[in-house]
């Protein structure tokens, strides 16, 4: 289970966050929307400490971190548990689709490579890419590249992967490959916590909407509810906005 | 001035330079090494922007970047046992060529710092990020991530400095060290036939150059062999071909690119 308690950031005089606090059971999918500059990207970065929280208390199950006074330890010791998939994938592009899924496990897992390599085939195949193991980033196709992302999460077997906009820098006919992948490991039960503009998806995929504007937390709930009875204002403007289909 | 020109002499002064050729070369190598070295210490502080070490680096390129490396020869070899005989460090009977040697490192260093600085920035900050997401530390996200990408990257300019350091040996003989171009000097005023003699040097540094190329393009093309998008043996072809006009513009500027 994850538990963020009043989770602060702010660039400058720019509050980004300004005191988020969610739960996230396991086995969870949880879609995080709202328009740009709502502070979710950052939210998501600040459970890793890409961004160091100003202020705010993080708890992955049994590990709890202040996040004002985190040290190192602590800050490893939250990112052993969680894995980020990115919306520029971010892969190891002088390493292999292979080497790429088994860079964590051999460098900060200390795991054999024989093991690791294992590991590594089984994922990939998993993700449809039983045929690139040996293939630079610079070979494979965005949506190729975004799904060895998933399965170099997937690898550290964390207790939540987090997902940032996965299909934001896909071209249009590349999304339904890397939300189909998505969808497959949600079903398997692990526990997600995904920012999306894919409302669509969010509907089918998560089982918890979060509705965030201006660095808080408007409103959340069942997709199937948020979408077709939103209580806030601002939830009803973002969904007319952006999906008219889902407005009354 | 001199005897006629004779081609025979060409022929009979090449082994005799390839003889001190080793001596060249090994100025090179450890001028290179202690070049990259210096290079390294001095980019750290402005990658991690640590103040005055920073400032301090900044200084050290521009100077060793905007005065002749001839001056600077001089200015090691005299002035650098005068600072240390202030620290009461006698060095008089350091070998000449130890002189030499940091000169060129120097010289090197203050171009490699720029080049290290450019080359690790240009490496995106993105995997970076999802080494430490991985849950990587910083010094094997920089070891593991950051510099096999800046070294490929950096390879080509590297490969410049190194032929630029090849052919700026050719003063050390100023000094009085017996490499090749000294040993170039001595036999044409011995022999009189000094167009000869310095043919056959330019020989020489052309047929060293073209093997350091050939070397150093080999280390690029393994460095940056998970670049290569597709079958692309037809591009190679084509860089194969731009390698000599590479090789004869570095050999008439020689200024890093």
């Amino acid at each position: 289970m994850i538990r963020l308690t009043g989770i602060r950031k702010s660039f400058g005089k720019d509050d980004v966050l300004r005191g988020i606090s969610l739960e996230v059971n396991k086995g969870e999918v949880v879609a995080i929307i709202g328009p740009s500059g709502s502070g979710k990207t950052t939210l998501l970065r600040c459970i890793n400490f890409l961004e160091r929280p100003d202020a705010g208390e993080i708890r992955i199950s049994d590990l709890y971190v202040n996040c004002s006074k985190a040290s190192k330890k602590e800050i490893h010791a939250l990112r052993r548990k969680t894995a980020m998939v990115f919306q520029q994938y971010n892969l190891f592009r002088h390493k292999t689709a292979l080497e790429n899924v088994m860079e964590g496990l051999v460098v900060v897992r200390k795991m054999p490579k024989d093991a690791a390599r294992e590991r590594g085939v089984r994922l990939l195949e998993k993700v449809g890419l039983g045929d690139k193991l040996d293939a630079y980033p610079s070979r494979l196709s965005g949506g190729q590249q975004q799904r060895v992302g998933i399965a170099r999460a997937l690898a550290m077997e964390p207790e939540v992967i987090l997902f940032d906009e996965p299909t934001s820098a896909l071209d249009p006919e590349l999304v339904g490959e890397v939300l189909a992948v998505i969808r497959q490991i949600a079903e398997e039960g692990i526990t997600m916590i995904i920012v999306t503009h894919e409302l669509g998806f969010a509907q089918d995929v998560a089982s918890r909407v979060v509705f965030m504007a201006g660095g808080a937390i408007v409103e959340e709930g069942p997709p199937a509810e948020l979408f077709a009875r939103p209580k806030e204002e601002r939830t009803k403007q973002f969904l007319r906005r952006l999906a008219p289909e889902y407005s009354i | 001035m001199g005897l006629p020109f004779d081609i025979s002499y060409v022929f009979s002064f090449v082994p005799k330079l390839a003889s001190t050729l080793l001596l060249t070369l090994g100025i090179v190598a450890g001028s290179l090494l202690s070049g990259l070295l210096f290079g390294l210490i001095a980019a750290l502080p402005r990658l991690y922007r640590i103040p005055v070490l920073q400032q301090a680096s900044v200084a050290y390129a521009s100077f060793f970047r905007g005065t002749p490396i001839l001056i600077q020869l001089f200015l090691i070899y005299y002035g650098l046992p005068e600072l240390l005989k202030m620290a009461h460090i006698d060095v008089t009977r350091t070998p000449v060529l130890v002189f030499v040697i940091l000169t060129y490192g120097l010289h090197t260093g203050a171009f490699v710092s720029e080049t290290i600085r450019g080359a690790v920035m240009a490496v995106d900050r993105g995997q970076v990020e999802a080494a430490y997401a991985l849950g990587m530390t910083g010094p094997q996200a920089f070891l593991r991530i950051a510099a096999p990408q800046a070294l490929a990257i950096a390879v080509p300019v590297l490969a410049n400095q190194t032929l630029a350091l090849l052919k700026d040996t050719s003063l050390a003989f100023t000094l009085g060290v017996m490499e090749m171009s000294g040993k170039a000097q001595s036999l044409a005023r011995i022999t009189q036939h000094f167009l000869e003699a310095y043919l056959a040097l330019a020989l020489l540094y052309l047929a060293v150059a073209f093997i350091l190329e050939k070397l150093l393009l080999a280390a690029e093309r393994r460095l940056l062999r998970h670049e290569r998008p597709g079958e692309a043996s037809g591009r190679f072809r084509l860089r194969r071909g731009l390698t000599l006009r590479k090789l004869a513009s570095g050999l008439q500027g020689g200024t890093p690119s």
